[in-house]
């Protein structure tokens, strides 16, 4: 399948990538629940959250880090081209029960350039995350196939 | 009993096989707002973060194994890190072998390090996950 590896022109260590806003409602947590199996109560309960001190309903990191990889699925146009992804889970993202959930803001930029076991071009992408002027992942690097 | 440093290199044995499905594919993209044709039909790739449900049968066990004394509600998921040698499949079987690398104990809490070995029932390798957990103790929940 041909999928456009670079949208915005050649690829070198600099390139951002474009921007991505994600909202995050209750009505996401509880949709990530049931497609993830993780019932954690602190992702849709106030009372169990507040038990383990957390200010509120927080979203499960793995929604945070799996939605923050959209900026690099979306750009590469094949998820299958992504080789690795890491990430820190430094705060979490509070969910208030509202109309308009949280919002987070990803960027990314290419950080380095190498090639793969086979030969072809690949590309590191920093990642950031943000909620609330916060950073929600820290350290977050994608590996990715830049040729198909 | 506590969890210690004598708990590195204790491997757990492999979970029951998951057999991936489009549909779950489909309904996991979903939830992380991925629209794209690839998630979608019998040809479908599973995000990458998929292998975080495949592993976490595999981090279930560990959690429950009485010998570490570990408590749910007081781990936290530290950091996470996913190398993939190929995206999960619709129709994939796959097991996941979780060893313990790591164990460090600082004030209040025993840090965790798992590595989750994500296999087909053909013995092809899917991939790696490995996860920080932060195991905080009694006092300091």
């Amino acid at each position: 399948m041909s999928a456009p590896a670079q949208p915005g022109g050649p690829v070198e260590v600099g390139t951002e990538l474009p921007p991505l806003t994600v909202r995050l409602t209750r009505t996401d947590l509880v949709r990530y629940a049931g497609a993830s199996g993780d019932f954690n109560p602190i992702h849709h309960s106030e009372h169990f959250a507040a038990q383990v001190g957390l200010p509120g309903v927080v979203a499960h990191g793995m929604l945070t880090m799996g939605t923050a990889l959209r900026v690099v699925t979306d750009w590469v146009g094949d998820p299958a081209r992504v080789r690795t992804y890491a990430a820190r889970f430094t705060r979490p993202v509070v969910v208030p029960d509202d109309a308009t959930g949280a919002e987070v803001l990803v960027t990314a930029t290419v950080t380095a350039l190498g090639t793969s076991a086979t030969g072809g071009r690949t590309a590191t992408v920093s990642i950031e995350a943000v909620c609330d002027g916060q950073k929600v992942l820290g350290a977050a690097r994608a590996e990715v196939e830049l040729d198909g | 009993m506590p969890i210690t440093q004598a708990h590195v290199g204790r491997q757990y044995p492999p979970t029951p096989a998951y057999e991936v499905s489009a549909a779950k594919i489909a309904e996991f993209a979903t939830a992380l707002g991925e629209t794209g044709d690839r998630y979608r039909g019998q040809d479908a790739v599973a995000p990458p973060t998929f292998a975080a449900v495949v592993a976490a049968p595999a981090w279930q066990a560990m959690f429950d194994d009485p010998e570490l004394g570990l408590a749910l509600h007081r781990i936290v998921h530290g950091d996470q890190r996913f190398e993939l040698a190929r995206p999960l499949r619709a129709g994939d079987r796959v097991q996941a072998v979780l060893s313990i690398e790591k164990v460090r104990s600082r004030a209040g809490a025993d840090i965790i390090g798992a590595l989750v070995t994500l296999r087909t029932t053909e013995d092809e390798l899917v991939g790696t996950a490995t996860a920080t957990f932060f195991h905080s103790h009694e006092a300091a929940a």
